[in-house]
């Protein structure tokens, strides 16, 4: 009985949906307001978040004729489930649900998930502009998504396992992969920009050319839900790159380790929401060529160091 | 590959007024292009006939919103030129400092739009931010932001007291700090230039076959200016420099436009400097002689023409106007075919197309 106490505890509120939920939010806040202030502006106060997805929920849920409704209405679902079930898998603060071997590849699996139903969103919702925006999703998930995997494979092999536990552990002793591995984490965090779909990559939502791309005809609740998934897909994303690049929370539960754990994960944040002020939206073929001209073939020297030297 | 047909307007995002585009696209190239204007047509024309000629100058203002007091000086130096009235030079020179004050907050109007739609949305917030400056000098000097109602026949209706002078100059000298900055992007910033250089291109030939005017036309290396090839108001009087590119693009136009923004201010400070002692206006009779005239002004967008056409009443004949976005907007066709859908809110913006004129 306490098992399952416990179980229903850890998947509801720490750190499953209830502190991811609130993560989500907060980190959601912090990214406007800091872009707010960069950009001489006041930006939101900070309830503004929760009052815009409360809000959603109450709103008329339409889609148009043509649209397919049954698949409208799982993909959003499939889209959270998917980046809430990949936090269970990465420590947060050195707390981790569950931790195997391999997980690393599932956590991945799991955050590619998402795109794939946001892209399937935009064919499916009868729309013009979300079909193009769909097709620019796929486009722009082959140019990041392979300098993304190479970028986490180095660590992975470096520490000889590929868990992101025992990765974020190996760290706490020795150095930051970051020190080891500075391609391989700029990459990360270019690859993390173009899953989160924020700007400068915001192609597949490009407010100015296509509407909200793929959730042009998205309402109500399930918009609500939409955002909710990419909000928590950033926190998730920005803990995965904490563990695997930053050392996580430094080894073992304690307040210290917490506290370094989020002072790392607000700079990351930080960094995210800078980048987003500095640059003006590529277009999707410049996504493309940089993927594999530039970031692929990084990557690639990134890897091979990895193997030759440190392996 | 599939052709799908994408509307643009008439409300669209990357609108700011309305207009309609239908696009044939294959992929993400564009094939076709079909254009739509007349969304806001309001029959100002036929109403400059209805009115007196002091009531025309508040139609003339409402042309357009942003390049208002342009409207209003071609109109009143129209029917000046045939009232054959002299216009004291003190209120050319308040009329001169509007004209370019103006041009400066549409510039820096346009810098904010067009940086939204290649999705640099911190230039967008700063241009708009920066372009409180200049409306706030126009607030101070005639009680408004945008519509300033300063025009009148024969002379002007605000004074600029001679202790608001250097508050003016200071507050050009804080726009002239942001400027160092936004050229700076403009020149230097490479996710920008990758999103405007080569884009939307018009070469020297294209542009005089369209007739197209203005900043758009300079970018393409055409030195035009009204200013300065037939002076009005006290432009023979300052020193200033016609900004030409040569590449034809939307960076050229960029630039052409941020350039134009410098030289503005230098206009606006050498107005103020030179500043003559005397009265506002000169008062006009209501009846009109008749006759004909053609009144040009170089507005923010290039020139615009007024003609004005008077039977001896104490209300024109017919008042037709010719905007600088028309000729523009019949050069889109070329400038859209082949691009790629994320440039088409580039070329659009690119242009600066003011459709409020352009439909009248």
């Amino acid at each position: 009985m306490r098992d399952v106490a416990s179980a229903v505890l850890t998947i509801l509120v720490f750190p499953g949906f209830g502190f991811l939920f609130v993560c989500a939010l907060a980190f959601h806040w912090i990214d406007r307001r800091v872009t707010a202030r960069f950009q001489g502006r006041v930006g939101p106060p900070w309830f503004q978040p929760f009052a815009d997805f409360v809000k959603l929920l109450a709103k008329e849920d339409v889609l148009p004729v043509g649209a397919h409704e049954r698949a409208c209405a799982l993909l959003p679902m499939v889209s959270l489930a998917a980046v809430l079930t990949a936090a269970l898998h990465i420590p947060v603060g050195g707390y981790v649900v569950t931790s195997f071997e391999g997980d690393l590849i599932v956590v991945l699996f799991l955050l590619s998930l998402p795109a794939l139903a946001y892209f399937l969103a935009g064919w499916l919702s009868a729309s013009v502009f979300s079909v193009v925006g769909g097709s620019r999703a796929l486009l722009q998930y082959f140019a990041y998504e392979v300098p993304f995997l190479m970028a986490l494979a180095g660590p992975a092999i470096l520490v000889g396992s590929w868990s992101v536990s025992r990765i974020s552990g190996a760290q706490s002793g020795g150095l930051w992969t970051l020190l080891v591995q500075p391609i391989g984490f700029v990459l990360a965090f270019i690859g993390l920009i173009g899953k989160l779909k924020r700007s400068p990559f915001d192609i597949p939502k490009a407010k100015s050319e296509i509407g909200a791309g793929p959730l042009t005809e998205f309402s109500g609740r399930k918009l609500a839900l939409w955002h909710l998934s990419l909000q928590v897909k950033t926190v998730v994303g920005i803990f995965l790159l904490v563990d695997v690049f930053l050392g996580g929370s430094g080894g073992g539960i304690s307040l210290s380790g917490v506290t370094l754990f989020g002072v790392k994960c607000l700079l990351v944040l930080l960094a995210l929401s800078v980048t987003g002020v500095l640059y003006a939206r590529l277009r999707i073929d410049q996504l493309a060529t940089m993927g594999w001209r530039v970031l692929a073939p990084l990557a690639l020297v990134q890897l091979l160091v990895v193997v030759l030297v440190g392996g | 590959m599939s052709r799908i047909t994408i509307p643009i307007g008439p409300q669209h995002p990357a609108l700011k007024e309305p207009l309609s585009f239908l696009l044939t696209v294959e992929g993400e190239r564009i094939v076709e292009s079909a254009l739509r204007i007349g969304y806001v047509h309001r029959g100002l024309e036929r109403l400059f006939q209805d009115r007196s000629y002091v009531q025309n100058v508040h139609i003339a203002e409402r042309v357009c919103g942003i390049c208002s007091h342009i409207h209003t000086t071609a109109y009143c130096q129209g029917v000046e030129a045939l009232l054959g009235l002299e216009v004291p030079r003190r209120a050319l020179y308040v009329r001169t400092l509007l004209c370019e004050l103006e041009r400066i907050h549409s510039h820096l109007l346009w810098l904010g739009v067009l940086a939204e739609h290649i999705g640099f949305t911190t230039v967008f917030m700063y241009a708009w931010r920066d372009r409180e400056i200049v409306l706030d000098i126009m607030e101070d000097l005639s009680g408004g932001r945008v519509a300033h109602a300063v025009n009148a026949i024969g002379g002007v209706r605000i004074d600029i007291e001679n202790d608001h002078i250097p508050a003016i100059h200071a507050r050009l000298d804080e726009l002239e700090r942001q400027m160092e900055m936004f050229l700076g992007v403009i020149q230097h910033e490479r996710t920008f230039q990758a999103r405007t250089r080569g884009v939307g291109c018009l070469t020297q030939e294209q542009v005089q076959r369209y007739c197209v005017v203005g900043p758009v036309a300079r970018a393409s290396g055409v030195a035009m200016d009204i200013r300065r090839d037939q002076p009005y108001a006290v432009y023979d009087e300052l020193s200033f420099r016609v900004i030409t590119a040569d590449e034809g693009d939307v960076w050229a136009r960029t630039m052409v436009r941020a350039l134009e923004i410098v030289e503005s201010m230098g206009m606006c400070r050498q107005l103020l400097d030179k500043l003559p002692e005397g009265p506002l206006a000169s008062r006009a009779p209501r009846r009109v002689p008749a006759g004909l005239v053609i009144s040009r002004c170089e507005a923010p967008r290039g020139e615009l023409l007024y003609v004005i056409r008077s039977d001896g009443s104490d209300r024109p004949a017919r008042v037709k106007i010719r905007t600088p976005t028309l000729p523009t907007l019949a050069t889109l066709k070329d400038q859209l075919r082949g691009v790629h859908t994320a440039d088409v809110p580039t070329i659009l913006a690119g242009v600066d197309l003011c459709i409020a004129c352009a439909d009248r």
